[in-house]
């Protein structure tokens, strides 16, 4: 077989499901086959990358690289989008929204996005995988037409994304104004070429992509769409959102940091702290003005991208490394959050459960789903056994290496503002039921949301407990990245000054 | 000489805040279709004219298409009538059609002295266009497929109509 082919399966299965399943709704419109034979194609294409990685690193084109890294975080994102889809099934039956078979679609394509960002190693394809995924996302989040509040936050998507875009792409015309190539690696070595110089179009350039990526992680200060988006989406998508598009998005920003050989350019390490010190401060002090708790959830993202991008600082390692875990965790912690907020929910409603007082009581009256909460919200806000406490110290080990000392003063206060509205939560789910009984008692968890729902609860503690697995399949990860960021270290130490 | 692209860029500008800050839709469409004009026109003088002619096709065309659709199925009826009178009057047409002809004296200017990438770019032909789609960027075509996609479901989802034939979230 053909190394580039065999590389590239994964993707390629991704693809196929796709128009496997257009087909599909033009023969015969079936929510649970539909349903099934999307998540075949997910666990087929992770399967594959068990084929893609002996080849691993190759350069599928001159676009895409098909390494460690990628795949890692390919996995990861297709784990994810498993568990997403088996939290949707049974609520967007419960809408009554049909049909519900685009969904899947939309579903597919985003993740292919993804996929497609995670792989990127040239701007022409990471635009374009950008692209992709929040085109898809607009549809998923305005997916239920008839809650007024999905489409108007689906327009604000559109709009925002719209605006990210323009910064995106004017930033690459300059850079390729300047530099004339799109690869991120002979933008490196150009760059590296001419140390010292500050050049007006390459400087505004990377300002306007790192503006560009900055919205698309909604850290502070491009941070303000997030709540609204978050609380009008679905819950299911919300997750989605939360984590698949920050993880895509963030593995890109790491290679792209990486190879343009952002670690030799103090300004552009000072702006990142700045922006990852206010993420983490403005995102857990907004968190606790907050009745809502997808926005309490999407604040408390915008915090946790701060402490993503304090490991990105790092840039050693350990940092890479504790990057890859801290967006493990956070998949898991972020779509199990939401995964119990789309299980409390009653789609037919028209909105979901999301006031705080709704979950009053919920100990009393569904144990186990609130049970789950009480864990995730507690691995959010890094209490041990669970994967949110190792995670922290990683990052917190990586700053710590690498003299961080203003980044790690805000993590540390981050994260104590941020225990208090988790457990704010936490008291809420504990605090005696009010006098009417909620009708919602006699509800049964639904099979698929149920089995999605203990699985991200073993691994949250499993991986907690004992992440020697994780943190060496993160290790093999970024590797690659690692080796490239100390040669071009040595490379510019051994140039002549 | 620059001049050209600087005076092209100039009215794409122009044409744009002309768009942007227009009451009525059907007059800021008009300004659009200035403004498209004129990047095409700096496509054009920057070398690209195969990237000149799709704009003027897909872009251009594409928003004529949207405006003919716009004046058919929103305005239909006696007042429709009145109302098309009413953009006969100059001061509708006069800016967009001004533009235009600086932009037509350009390409016609251009076309003559045969200056084609006047700006010191290499000029880039329809086949080395061709070329480069289907040879390294071979991937990135086959991921706008799936982009164009996802933009056509999302829509075809957001447009949908009701079994009842009614749209649903409109209210």
């Amino acid at each position: 077989m053909n190394p580039a082919f065999r590389a590239a399966l994964p993707f390629f299965a991704l693809s196929a499901t796709i128009v496997v399943i257009m087909l599909l709704i033009a023969v015969r419109r079936d929510h649970r086959l539909i349903a099934t034979v999307t998540v075949t194609g997910l666990l087929a294409s992770l399967a594959l990358i068990a084929v893609a990685s002996p080849v691993a690193p190759l350069a599928v084109t001159s676009m895409f690289l098909v390494d460690p890294f990628a795949l890692f975080f390919l996995a990861l994102v297709l784990l994810s989008t498993i568990a997403v889809v088996l939290l949707s099934y049974t609520y967007l039956e419960g809408t009554g929204d049909g049909p519900y078979d685009e969904y899947y679609l939309l579903l597919l394509i985003a993740t292919l996005g993804a996929a497609a960002l995670l792989a990127s190693v040239q701007f022409a394809s990471f635009f374009l995988g950008l692209e992709t995924l929040s085109i898809a996302l607009i549809g998923l989040i305005a997916y239920p037409r008839s809650r007024d509040r999905a489409v108007e936050a689906g327009l604000k998507y559109l709009l925002l994304a719209g605006v990210s875009s323009a910064f995106l792409l004017f930033g690459i015309a300059l850079i390729y104004f300047e530099f004339g190539t799109l690869s991120f690696a002979a933008l490196g070595r150009l760059w590296n070429a001419a140390p010292g110089a500050a050049d007006l179009y390459a400087d505004t350039g990377f300002a306007m992509l790192l503006t560009g990526i900055g919205f698309k992680l909604s850290v502070v200060p491009f941070h303000m769409w997030a709540p609204d988006i978050y609380e009008g989406a679905p819950a299911p998508v919300t997750g989605y959102v939360a984590a698949v598009s920050k993880i895509a998005v963030f593995g890109l920003l790491l290679r792209y940091f990486v190879l343009m050989g952002g670690y030799r350019d103090p300004s552009l390490l000072r702006v990142i702290a700045l922006v990852a010190i206010l993420s983490m401060l403005v995102g857990n002090l907004l968190a606790l003005l907050q009745n809502n708790v997808k926005r309490i959830l999407a604040f408390s993202s915008i915090a946790h991208l701060g402490y993503v991008l304090v490991a990105l600082l790092a840039g050693s390692m350990i940092g890479f490394d504790a990057a890859a875990y801290y967006l493990a965790a956070y998949a898991v912690m972020t779509i199990g959050a939401f995964g119990v907020v789309t299980l409390v929910s009653q789609p037919s409603d028209g909105q979901d459960t999301d006031q705080l007082d709704s979950y009053r009581g919920l100990m009393w009256t569904r144990p186990w789903l609130a049970g789950a909460f009480t864990a995730f919200l507690l691995s959010l806000a890094g209490i041990p056994p669970t994967m949110g406490f190792i995670a922290k110290v990683y990052v917190m080990t990586s700053g710590v290496g690498n003299l961080l000392v203003w980044p790690l003063a805000a993590l540390v206060v981050g994260s104590v503002i941020g225990l208090y509205y988790y457990l704010r939560i936490i008291v809420m789910l504990f605090l005696p039921a009010p006098g009417v009984t909620i009708p919602c008692v006699t509800t049964r968890l639904s099979w698929a949301g149920g089995v999605t729902l203990g699985a991200l609860l073993v691994l949250l503690v499993v991986l907690g407990a004992y992440p020697t697995p994780l943190i060496s399949a993160a290790h093999v990860a970024t590797t690659g990245l690692a080796m490239f960021n100390n040669n071009i270290h040595t490379a510019a130490n051994a140039s002549p000054p | 000489m620059n001049i050209t692209f600087y005076l092209a860029a100039t009215i794409a500008v122009l044409a744009t805040v002309m768009v942007i800050t227009r009451a009525n839709g059907v007059h800021a469409l008009l300004y659009l279709v200035v403004s498209l004009l004129a990047i095409a026109l700096v496509f054009y003088s920057l070398g690209a004219p195969f990237a000149a002619a799709l704009e003027v096709i897909v872009y251009a065309g594409a928003i004529m298409v949207l405006f003919v659709f716009v004046v058919m199925m929103l305005n239909l009826g006696e007042i429709a009538a009145v109302r098309e009178a009413q953009w006969m009057a100059p001061r509708i047409w006069i800016g967009p059609s001004i533009l235009s002809l600086i932009l037509t004296a350009q390409l016609a200017y251009m076309l003559v002295s045969n200056e084609i990438g006047n700006t010191g770019r290499a000029v880039v032909d329809a086949r080395a266009v061709g070329l480069a789609l289907y040879g390294p960027y071979l991937l990135c075509v086959e991921l706008a497929s799936m982009l164009l996609l996802a933009a056509l479901v999302g829509a075809y989802r957001l447009a949908e109509t009701g079994r009842s034939g009614v749209i649903k979230g409109g209210h």
